[in-house]
């Protein structure tokens, strides 16, 4: 029999950005707030300092922040006839499993997602006609605009700590910025880190092919900063441990440093950690929710948390999962083409080469995890015709080092034995001498990628695991051949001594090796009950008082990390609960 | 032979000449300047009594032994390391803290400019009591 706890008024489920910024708004509103957390609690002084932090094999190898795989996991297939099996260790993603989420262990590329992707289906077929898109392509537009959220992503960057160089400050072409982007009100919060020789080299190959390098903006302070909530960031230090680390410096924009101490200092919130949630509960017309139930991972003890709104803030596959579980919303189903729970998983795709300059030393050791410089001349610039070429969406391509670990980053020509002395040899010879430029692209809506409940295989709480159903389509195959081609012109101009040229990937998707902790979809946004789970304030259009915030809100995703989006949305979301539905409790958006 | 730690001294030495001839701090600093650069040393150090973050208080840090708090987890190499935190001590361990104490575990590059340091070192003379 589970214990009731005293209602609160809202219950949050994972404290990592999302959670953390609501955690923090809300209780400066004066609701009472429980945030419920699966992992542990974790802080730099005792978990990230120098030295334990610089332990490669703990951190990337054995994943130690993130989810453990032997309590809840998926179950993979490519497509509806194969049968879907466990994924019994992480690989392709990785969700993170402590406070501060994967906001721990994420690099910090902290991009604007543009109306290119929240008008996707308006622009496309205003330009190319509606037979341009595929019958299997679902793509839809996503309800909300970009000037909308651009007042919540400058929110976010300036508590985040971003580094950057604006290309576009309210209509003005800024040099050495991201001339495609859409406009800002102002700069970033703080300078662009400084470049590496990779990034460098890269810079001069792009402006000599006539495309736009700017520097990538990254949530690594540049410099000690403190923001607008007094949270103190040091500069960042290059130290090469950034992707799956928390950061030793305090110089990483991560929720355990900023948003979270603030909301645990106000006594309207509380944290619960080691806190699984297993299901939200709803009332008897199914109209509302009531709170949610979950588990004490260190002793089995059950609990029911009554609350007047259910925020839903785990990671992207889990807050769809507990829809799922839930019952909350009507599952979707390929074959019919009916509900919206589950529909439009997407993740990304992309292509890489290899360059090796014998005589130059890349110091691959040392970079932030922003140290990159990237051109969009194949993403958010409309200019770039994507007729002749057949596919919807683009990519960004980027050269830098990031996170380039001793056990991990081993560059060696194409050709070279996988082991033994020749390897070896070369392992040594070249490790100095490479740097890569890697395309970073976009992945449409399909009708059969998507999420459902697997019907054989159960996680340790007895629950149906989640089924993920995905693969790369000839959209994707189509751009990933026009990057290849890009990078390849990019790279032999540069005279590399050797180069591992970029091909498309045109192989089924599969759990390894790692690809990109860029999982959305699944609860997505929209216009109307009928195709999309949610309103354009992250409300269900189902029970009015539940909001799922994170990527899992994404109608479809793009070339860019999704993080920006993600931590705009949640201060959005919180702007609208604060100022309007805790006045008025009700759909905010009519069905 | 020399001893490990006689090395360790005379490297010390040595490393203290090099940062004064390039230039030590200047003393009686511009304390209201060094209290905007301490936002370099804030993310980690607090400067309250009792209160260590990811780094040390620097309370009472002048004439205090490096390594010396009871609560607080210094790497070996600080805490025998033998240093006397006063003016010119902290002034060259700001200037490069592993070249001064190496395989010390503070994650900071170092403050080049003498000017910055003198005053930062000003507004922890009177902060820090």
């Amino acid at each position: 029999m589970a214990t009731k706890m005293k209602e609160v008024d809202a219950v949050i489920v994972g404290l990592g950005w999302t959670g953390g910024i609501l955690a923090k708004e809300l209780a400066e509103a004066g609701l009472k707030v429980v945030a419920l957390e699966r992992g542990t609690m974790r802080s730099t002084d005792k978990d990230y300092a120098v030295p334990i932090v610089r332990d490669e094999l703990r951190f990337v190898v054995r994943h130690d922040l993130m989810q453990n795989t032997a309590r809840d996991t998926l179950t993979i297939r490519n497509n509806p006839s194969q049968e879907a099996l466990p994924m019994r260790r992480l690989g392709s993603f990785l969700p993170g499993e402590v406070v501060g989420g994967s906001g721990v262990h994420w690099s910090g590329h902290t991009w604007r997602w543009t109306d290119m992707e929240f008008r996707v289906r308006t622009l496309y077929e205003e330009r190319y006609g509606k037979n341009f898109i595929p019958t299997d392509m679902t793509i839809q537009d996503w309800g909300i605009t970009y000037a909308e959220l651009e007042p919540y992503y400058d929110k976010f960057e300036y508590t985040a700590a971003v580094s950057g160089k604006a290309g576009n400050i309210r209509g003005q072409i800024q040099p050495r910025g991201n001339p495609f982007e859409a406009p800002r009100e102002r700069e970033y919060p703080l300078p662009p880190l400084t470049p590496i020789l990779a990034s460098e080299m890269f810079t001069a190959a792009a402006n000599n092919n006539g495309y736009h390098p700017f520097p990538r903006p990254a949530a690594n302070a540049s410099r000690a900063y403190t923001n607008p909530d007094g949270s103190k960031f040091g500069g960042c230090q290059y130290c090469g441990y950034c992707q799956r680390f928390g950061c030793e410096a305090n110089a990483k924009g991560s929720p355990h440093i900023t948003v979270i101490p603030i909301a645990m200092r106000n006594p309207n919130f509380e944290l619960r950690t080691h806190a699984w949630v297993t299901k939200v509960l709803k009332d008897s017309d199914g109209k509302r929710v009531t709170g949610v139930t979950y588990t004490n991972v260190l002793n089995g003890e059950e609990f029911e948390q009554p609350a007047g709104m259910v925020l839903l803030c785990a990671y992207a596959i889990n807050n769809v999962h507990l829809m799922l579980l839930s019952g909350v919303g009507q599952p979707y189903d390929p074959v019919a083409q009916t509900g919206v729970i589950g529909k439009s998983y997407c993740y990304q795709t992309g292509a890489g080469a290899t360059l090796f300059f014998e005589g130059r030393h890349f110091n691959p050791f040392m970079n932030a995890g922003g140290s990159n410089t990237t051109i969009d001349d194949f993403n958010i610039n409309w200019d770039f015709d994507r007729g002749p070429h057949g596919f919807v969406g683009g990519y960004n391509i980027g050269a830098g080092f990031n996170t380039a670990l001793p056990i991990g980053y081993r560059p060696v020509p194409s050709g070279t034995p996988q082991w033994g002395k020749a390897w070896k040899a070369a392992t040594a010879k070249w490790y100095q001498t490479a740097m890569n430029i890697n395309a970073s692209g976009s992945v449409m809506a399909n009708r059969y990628n998507y999420y459902d409940l697997d019907p054989t295989y159960r996680n340790a709480f007895g629950q149906p695991l989640m089924r993920m159903t995905f693969d790369y389509k000839a959209n994707e195959h189509k751009m990933g051949q026009h990057a290849a081609q890009v990078i390849n012109d990019i790279a032999k101009s540069m005279n590399p001594t050797r180069l591992n040229q970029a091909t498309a990937r045109t192989l089924p998707w599969t759990v390894v090796p790692y690809q990109s902790t860029h999982n959305t979809g699944g609860t997505i946004m929209g216009t109307n009950p009928r195709d999309s789970a949610l309103n354009k304030y992250l409300q269900s259009w189902d029970c009015h008082n539940l909001f799922a915030v994170g990527a899992n809100v994404f109608a479809h995703n793009a070339s860019y990390n999704p993080t920006g989006p993600v931590g705009a949305l949640a201060y959005w979301t919180a702007d609208a609960i604060k100022n309007r539905y805790v006045k008025n409790p009700g759909p905010l958006v009519p069905a | 032979m020399m001893t490990d730690l006689a090395m360790r001294g005379r490297m010390l030495l040595w490393t203290v000449a090099l940062v004064t001839a390039a230039g030590a701090a200047r003393a009686g600093g511009d304390a209201a300047r060094g209290e905007k650069l301490y936002e370099d040393c804030a993310a980690c150090h607090s400067i309250e009594r009792g209160v260590n973050g990811v780094g040390p208080t620097l309370y009472g840090i002048f004439g205090r032994k490096a390594g010396g708090l009871d609560d607080y987890r210094y790497s070996p190499a600080l805490k025998r390391s033998g240093i006397i935190w006063t003016e010119g001590t902290l002034d060259t361990f700001i200037a490069d803290s592993q070249a001064t104490v190496p395989a010390n575990r503070m994650p900071y590059a170092g403050m080049p400019n003498a000017a910055d340091r003198g005053d930062l070192i000003a507004y922890l003379q009177k902060a820090s009591k």
